[in-house]
């Protein structure tokens, strides 16, 4: 616990009058860490990157590297790296000339600035550009010569902001899986953001989720995934399905929902509240609760087996999509609800549309968030 | 995205095929045949002159370049020409900063004032800057009222007033260029140099710098050659004393009705003016590259 925190975010606001673009943003990365901020846009999470980088300044709160203050020291004496998200390589330099930049401005000797730009250029594998001239690649290209730019000079800590957002999709996977090998290769710290979910799970090892300028969760995807902490993150992250109810009764963890069609779900004992126990929650009986199930989890019963269903809807429509079905039905009070059934989750044929089905779920696979 | 043309790419950068450059020539034959008939002709008439008038020789240009006289009024010529450039370069780089950073309202005013200046008659203005710096005008009696002062300055009849005059004039012809250039470059390049290392310094002279200088060099080029041959500012607030080659030109032509010796005068600031756009294309294409 006394170790210090590599880089610590602590208090982090930053205010334009009464406009908040970072409300309160506190967090701690450990060395050769891949952490992502991921959120709406105008939810903050670039900005806090610009206070990092020094292009901003916060209204309080501190930016600790290694235990020290960086908010007196200028951007460029920060010694830290960054991909943008427009591309910035300097066109009236070659590619060589461009990753050679950030040494020459450091005055190291030509025979290092050669061998290490050489180094560079093998690591985002663009050896044979060395010669050209920005403009003659591709954005993808550039990307990676800005990247090899940023680590030129092995900077403790790599800020990216957006970098693949201008690329089309099959680009943008290719690029995704270099950074990764290049953290892997380079054990740089890595701070990304990006509005990309399947980005941000697919590249980091814990996700800061931004809403509003305040971090609402941190996490691996997979907590983020399974365990939402908020209504916000659970909407965010992956499809879901929200079902408004009243608690009924409420007593420890015992709990027992009432859905707007008057059917009741009781067996809601295995069901994880976010947060900690319903009393601890706050929620006691009356309350507007919304109760979240992910498509996937969600089950589906007819005929004889009816009665093990808990929801009672009726199906809108289904589409046959090679690995899953994905049923889309609609409950009485109008609610949609929709579900992924694996092809052979279901006895005999799909569910057709108008069929009346009830919706059930296995315990603990729902969620029940305060009404938002 | 800013690209500077570079002497090693100027061979790959026009891509235009054969057909199509010959097909846009109908189009401008017109403007050639004006220029070929009130620009060209006369030229070489007045050069003929130069080496036929009073006899054929070239007693002319050796009287040009033998005279102390004119070889002084060459060398005012380049000294005003050089010192209104520089002068307007300073002047002129901040404005166009603020065009390309300003918000649009403020940019849109200043764009409005600059035309509008442009537009206005040469004259008009040149008389209202006789009127502002002679010795009685509102600058000299300012400065005298707030003490600064206890005779006039004499900021007309020398290099002082025609520097003040053209400086005004050529302000335009080199904001327009400069701001051509600057409003081009992506401010994200220059954090991005920041954050690698560059100090404020650095960051001007390893990016900023380069990355401007072909609209510097289209406005220096502009605003120097267009001040060599300038005329009606230099007669009107210039002094005898540092009389420019037009000056000279206009008087040799009018009062001394010497034509040979004028157009030799004129042809050696042709052929100078020549050089300097040849030493300007070499090293930034036509008119500065994208400056255009």
């Amino acid at each position: 616990m006394t170790t210090t925190p590599f880089l610590s975010i602590r208090g982090v606001a930053k205010r334009y009058g009464a406009v908040a673009a970072v409300e309160d943003v506190s967090l701690d990365i450990a060395e050769g860490e891949f952490v992502t901020f991921l959120g709406p846009s105008g939810s903050g999470k670039s900005t806090t990157l610009y206070v990092i980088a020094g292009f901003q300044g916060p209204s309080v709160g501190d930016v600790l590297l290694r235990g020290s203050s960086l908010l007196r020291v200028p951007s460029n004496k920060r010694n830290i790296g960054m991909v943008f998200q427009r591309y910035t390589l300097f066109p009236h330099l070659s590619i060589a000339d461009n990753i050679a930049f950030p040494l020459k401005v450091r005055r190291r000797s030509k025979a290092e600035i050669d061998a290490r730009v050489q180094a560079m250029l093998r690591l985002v594998r663009l050896e044979r550009y060395a010669e050209r001239m920005p403009a003659q690649l591709s954005g993808g290209q550039q990307q990676r010569v800005a990247l090899a730019r940023a680590l030129a000079y092995d900077p403790p800590l790599l800020l990216m902001d957006e970098p693949l957002s201008a690329l089309d999709k099959k680009l943008k996977e290719e690029i995704q899986f270099e950074i990764k090998r290049i953290h892997n290769e380079t054990g740089v710290t890595i701070l990304y953001v990006t509005h990309d979910q399947e980005e941000a799970l697919r590249l980091s090892d814990r996700v800061a989720l931004f809403n509003n300028g305040r971090i609402e969760q941190v996490g691996s995807g997979r907590d983020l995934y399974d365990a939402p902490a908020t209504h916000f993150v659970a909407g965010f992250i992956g499809n879901s399905n929200f079902l408004p109810a009243k608690v009924a009764s409420a007593s420890g963890a015992a709990f027992e929902a009432v859905l707007p069609d008057g059917s009741r779900l009781p067996g809601l004992t295995g069901a994880r509240l976010a947060g900690a126990s319903l009393a601890g929650a706050g929620l006691k009986a009356g309350d507007d609760v919304a109760i979240m199930v992910r498509p996937e989890r969600l089950t589906i019963t007819r005929g004889d087996d009816m009665a093990a269903g808990l929801v009672p809807a009726t199906v809108t429509a289904t589409t046959f999509l090679g690995d899953v079905v994905h049923v889309l039905t609609r409950t009485s009070w109008g609610g949609e609800v929709s579900i992924r059934l694996p092809c052979d989750g279901f006895r005999g044929e799909p569910p057709q549309t108008a069929d009346k089905v009830r919706l059930g779920w296995p315990a603990g696979a729902a969620r029940i968030y305060s009404a938002p | 995205m800013t690209t500077v043309p570079t002497p090693s790419l100027a061979g790959e950068v026009d891509l235009s095929p054969e057909p199509r450059r010959l097909a846009g020539l109908g189009a401008v034959a017109p403007a050639l045949g004006l220029l070929a008939l009130f620009f060209v002709v006369p030229v070489v008439a007045l050069l003929l002159r130069s080496v036929l008038e009073p006899q054929p020789g070239l007693q002319n240009y050796a009287e040009v370049f033998g005279s102390t006289t004119y070889l002084k009024v060459f060398g005012n010529t380049f000294l005003v020409a050089g010192l209104v450039t520089l002068v307007t370069l300073l002047l002129a780089f901040p404005v166009a900063w603020f065009l390309a950073v300003a918000p649009r309202r403020w940019s849109a005013l200043l764009f409005g004032v600059i035309v509008l200046s442009m537009w206005t008659n040469l004259l008009a203005r040149t008389y209202a800057w006789m009127v502002l710096l002679q010795g009685t005008g509102i600058i000299n009696r300012m400065l005298m009222q707030i003490g600064l002062i206890s005779e006039p300055l004499s900021l007309i009849n020398n290099l002082v007033g025609v520097t003040i005059g053209m400086t005004y004039i050529m302000l335009p012809f080199m904001i327009l260029p400069l701001h051509a250039t600057i409003r081009t470059l992506d401010p994200t390049v220059f954090q991005a140099a920041s954050l690698c290392g560059a100090s404020r310094f650095q960051v001007f002279r390893l990016v900023f710098a380069p990355l401007v200088a072909s609209g510097v060099a289209a406005g220096v080029l502009m605003v120097f050659v267009m001040s060599l041959g300038y005329f009606v500012t230099p007669a009107l607030l210039g002094g005898t004393s540092n009389m420019m080659l037009a000056e000279l030109i206009a008087q040799l032509v009018q009062s001394l009705l010497n034509w040979g010796l004028a157009g030799a005068a004129a042809f050696i600031l042709l052929v100078v003016t020549l050089a300097i756009y040849a030493v300007q294309f070499r090293y930034f294409g036509f008119g500065g590259g994208e400056a255009r």
